[in-house]
């Protein structure tokens, strides 16, 4: 199930030549990138670069221009978002969402229930024989994995923002999904949840094999959790390497800061 | 021909001028107000009063009226609704349907008997284009409108003001930011819709005659006019009113015979309707388009509570025929009502989506139960076939949900509610040429037709139903519900198939709103004016009042239909006028508390924490004592 690190690089995610655009103007002209299995790829880049939008475009919530994205090596760019979840594609959001209703593990048994239901309609209303058993070892597996599970009980709204992010990263967990999309998951966190998120993403990847997008301003979790780096300005790819290579690289400097110095400044602290 | 045309370009401009308005307070303030037409129709009662009780003359009537409303209601309007701007659109909509309902109760309570003419106050002489006359009284009504909307639109073109009011529309933070106070233009916006309104009611009662209802219904179908103009263009809203009147009038002249003689008052609520499903939606305001429905209280009683209370709850209700004697029939209203607001319940509390067209599913179960036990099907299989057949019902309306949510939502099922009654209501399907659909009393078995029995079979209804609910609360599905309340978006992140979820909903909603119909029949003949599309307004402004006390679906059901039946059966002084308007302003109210519930609780928790003897030594007061100590020490410097 889970692919050869080293060899294929079909598995996991693939975008190619993406253009979006909204109304006239071009968000992201031909942004290519491979996002494979068993690692932590990272796409950075200023503000305004167009990170989100290729990253919704991925995902199926933006519908891009031209271009396609695969999935596993099918080419799922006419599929619609929640059937590329059941292909295997999970997502958090920059604006953490969890339902406040509810409990923890209420919110995280959402992933691996949803993920039962798959295509029956019949499924939204009960699951089949022994679904409860598989519902609950599944949220506790990830409740573990992501270290709250002492917080199981309680309700989600007297949580901080590092700890429903954790929220967030073990329902899509719970759900089994092979390709993770995370969207700027630092972002509301302070130095240590930073650290100890990124602890918990490269501990995910060993254990499961899952492949992780990550969209990320903070440099530093980028550089420490991420094998590969894309580095997207003005909707375009302009930059693609192992963080040494991205840190080393006086283009990715001038786009982050417009001047020599920049990356290696910008590396050095966390930035939010 | 072309008389229709003359007279639908004089009404249709009418339809524009309060369309126009209604668009730019929705604007400029977030708040579509449900109740605009009431406004409208308010205007014209004080001008009757004036004009033709007080003896005022007409321009003078005219100019009072107008320079209240733009003075008076237009700021009062705005300071009501200040604080929904960004509230739940759920709650914008029941609070400005609590605005229409206060109002149109407050107009029938004050105006004793309803139908009146105005009698003509513009000259009623004319010329003729090819041989029609037209008359100077519609020359000047559709010159006062194009007047109105060209004015406007230099207005937003021209001055600081109107530019600013656009800007509003846009970012209302960032005008502050500019200094530009975003409440002053509200207000202005507020004044100015009044104001139109005001005229629009006037102009229109001229010609349709002074009924408190058909007046609001008549500026409701101004909705039509503002969807054409996509909610956001006055010009087109002004063109959109033009379309509906001509299309109205021309529909008119041509579908005169019944059941669809009345297709022509729909036509404003197809356009609605058409428009709403056929725009695209980055081509509609954004405004308050987010979807968030009002959380549910989700926690589960304890087995022993539950226990407990469905125990006496058991014991009282089937105690209740014993007790209340000639007062039965009003406990049987009361269960049939629970199952109807159960179905709203669900929809709005569980699921976050709304439903203005209630009561057109349950009129649906009514008229099949009806038809069916008449033509011998046995009664228990008549009330499920009653709420099987509503499904299909349901589904249609859920096709909307699947695209739009919130305000635009609620207009969709409001304009399916009124077409349902224009269109659908007098046909055979439903309630026929007579618009009555006999009773029927459960008779089988060991039952017999008397008030008790049919208390003690609708009671098994309702207990079945109340079972349904809490099972399905319990469910996968409850919690999904619960889920896409909040955040639809996420959930088909994580695969599910939302349009499955919503589609069911609305099926599961329609089916008991089907089976709370079946049960009205039961206990009397009805005609269509039982399910009127007023009555969907009333109904969620109950259950909002009922919402005060929490979302749990079957107690808000359950307090819903005590305060719609049994406390005006009890009470019997307390008319169908003074409910609607007692609902409306409490429904008011309740939009307006739930809108600003955490800004309540805080304010209540500072006032209790302030005096609590525990905190007088807390770290708060301390900090407080201190700042007081440095201001002192600032000022005495």
């Amino acid at each position: 199930m889970i692919a050869d690190v080293d060899g294929r690089e079909t598995s996991g995610l693939e975008a190619r030549a993406l253009c979006v655009s909204y109304g006239g103007n071009v968000a992201v002209s031909g942004a290519s990138l491979t996002a494979p299995l068993g690692r932590i790829t990272g796409l950075i880049g200023p503000n305004g670069a167009g990170k989100t939008t290729t990253f919704n475009a991925c995902n199926g919530l933006v519908r891009p221009t031209s271009g396609s994205v695969l999935l596993g090596g099918r080419d799922v760019t006419r599929v619609g978002t929640a059937s590329r979840a059941r292909l295997g594609m999970g997502r958090t959001f920059q604006q953490v969402q969890v339902c406040t209703g509810m409990s923890v593990r209420a919110n995280v048994a959402l992933g691996a229930e949803i993920a039962l239901i798959g295509r029956n309609p019949l499924r939204q209303f009960a699951g089949g024989r022994g679904q409860r058993q598989v519902v609950a070892e599944r949220t506790d597996a990830a409740l573990e994995t992501c270290g709250i599970g002492r917080l199981a009980d309680a309700s989600v709204t007297v949580l901080s923002t590092g700890q429903r992010r954790l929220v967030e990263l073990a329902r899509v967990l719970a759900s089994g999904y092979q390709m993770l999309l995370l969207d700027e998951p630092s972002s509301g966190l302070d130095e240590t949840e930073t650290a100890h998120f990124g602890e918990i993403l490269t501990g995910v990847v060993a254990e499961r094999g899952v492949g992780m997008l990550l969209v990320e301003h903070d440099m530093s979790l980028v550089m420490k959790v991420c094998t590969y780096i894309y580095v997207l300005d003005f909707g375009n790819m302009i930059f693609e390497g192992t963080p040494a290579e991205v840190r080393a690289s006086s283009q990715v400097r001038a786009a982050y800061l417009g001047e020599e110095d920049g990356l290696a400044a910008v590396a050095g602290e966390a930035t939010s | 021909m072309l008389p229709f045309i003359i007279g639908g370009l004089v009404t249709g401009s009418l339809y524009g001028l309060s369309g126009i308005g209604l668009v730019l307070t929705y604007r400029t303030s977030g708040v579509f107000n449900f109740g605009h037409g009431a406004v409208a129709a308010a205007a014209a009662f004080l001008f009757y009063r004036l004009h033709d009780q007080w003896s005022v003359p007409w321009p003078f009537a005219v100019l009072i009226v107008l320079v209240g409303f733009v003075i008076v209601v237009g700021p009062v309007l705005e300071l009501v609704t200040r604080s929904l701007n960004d509230a739940a659109a759920a709650v914008i909509v029941v609070a400005t349907v609590g605005l229409f309902l206060a109002i149109y109760g407050g107009l029938t309570v004050a105006v004793h008997d309803a139908v009146r003419s105005l009698p003509p106050f513009l000259p009623q002489t004319g010329f003729t284009i090819s041989s029609v006359l037209v008359s100077w009284e519609d020359v000047i009504t559709a010159g006062i409108a194009l007047f109105g909307a060209v004015g406007l639109y230099l207005f937003m073109r021209l001055t600081r003001l109107g530019v600013a009011m656009r800007a509003v529309v846009d970012n209302p933070t960032l005008v502050r930011l500019t200094g530009e106070r975003p409440v002053r233009i509200r207000r202005v916006a507020w004044s100015i819709g009044s104001g139109f309104a005001a005229i629009s009611g006037i102009l229109l009662a001229r010609s349709q005659g002074l009924d408190a209802l058909q007046l609001t219904f008549l500026v409701v179908q101004a909705f039509g006019a503002c969807a054409i103009g996509r909610f956001s263009s006055l010009p087109m809203t002004y063109v959109g009113g033009l379309i509906v009147g001509v299309v109205s009038a021309i529909a008119s002249d041509y579908v005169t015979k019944p059941p669809f003689s009345q297709l022509p008052s729909a036509v404003p609520f197809i356009a609605l309707i058409i428009v709403l499903l056929v725009v695209p939606l980055s081509k509609l305001p954004r405004g308050t388009l987010a979807f968030r429905g009002l959380v549910s209280d989700t926690k589960e009683l304890s087995r022993l509570w539950g226990g407990t209370i469905v125990g006496v709850l058991a014991v009282l209700l089937i105690l209740v025929p014993h007790v209340v004697g000639a007062y039965l029939p009003v406990w049987i209203s009361a269960e049939s009502n629970f199952v109807i607001f159960a179905s709203l319940a669900l929809l709005v509390w569980t699921s976050g989506q709304i439903s203005l067209c209630q009561m057109a599913f349950a009129a649906l179960g009514a008229t099949t139960m009806g038809h069916l036990v008449a033509h011998g099907v046995p009664w228990p299989l008549a009330l499920l076939l009653a709420g099987l057949l509503t499904v299909p019902v349901g589904a249609l309306v859920a096709i909307p949900a699947i695209r739009l949510s919130g305000i635009y939502l609620a207009l969709v099922t409001l304009g399916f509610g009124i077409v349902m009654q224009f269109v659908i209501y007098p046909t055979f399907l439903m309630f026929g040429s007579g618009l009555t659909v006999n009773s029927t009393r459960p008779d089988f078995g060991p039952v017999s037709g008397s008030d008790t029995s049919v208390y003690y079979v609708d009671l098994v209804v309702v207990a079945l139903v109340a079972l349904g609910l809490v099972m399905i609360h319990r469910s996968r599905f409850g919690r999904l519900l619960r889920a896409m309340s909040e955040t639809p978006t996420m959930l088909a992140t994580l695969g599910l198939s939302v349009n499955v979820t919503r589609l069911m909903v609305f099926c599961i909603s329609a089916f008991i709103a089907g089976v709370g119909g079946g049960l009205v029949i039961t206990q009397f003949t009805v005609g269509s004016t039982v399910f009127p599309p007023l009555q969907s307004l009333i109904i969620i402004a109950v259950l909002a009042i009922s919402a005060l006390l929490g979302t749990r679906v079957l107690l808000s059901s359950a307090i819903a239909a005590l305060l719609m039946e049994v406390v005006p059966g009890y009470a019997t002084s307390f008319n169908s006028d003074h409910q609607t308007l007692t609902f409306g302003v409490a429904a008011l109210a309740a939009g307006l508390v739930l809108a600003n519930r955490s800004a309540l609780a805080t304010w209540v928790q500072r006032q209790s924490t302030a005096r609590g003897d525990r905190l007088e030594h807390g770290p708060v007061t301390a900090r407080r004592s201190r700042e007081d100590d440095q201001f002192v020490s600032l000022v005495s410097q």
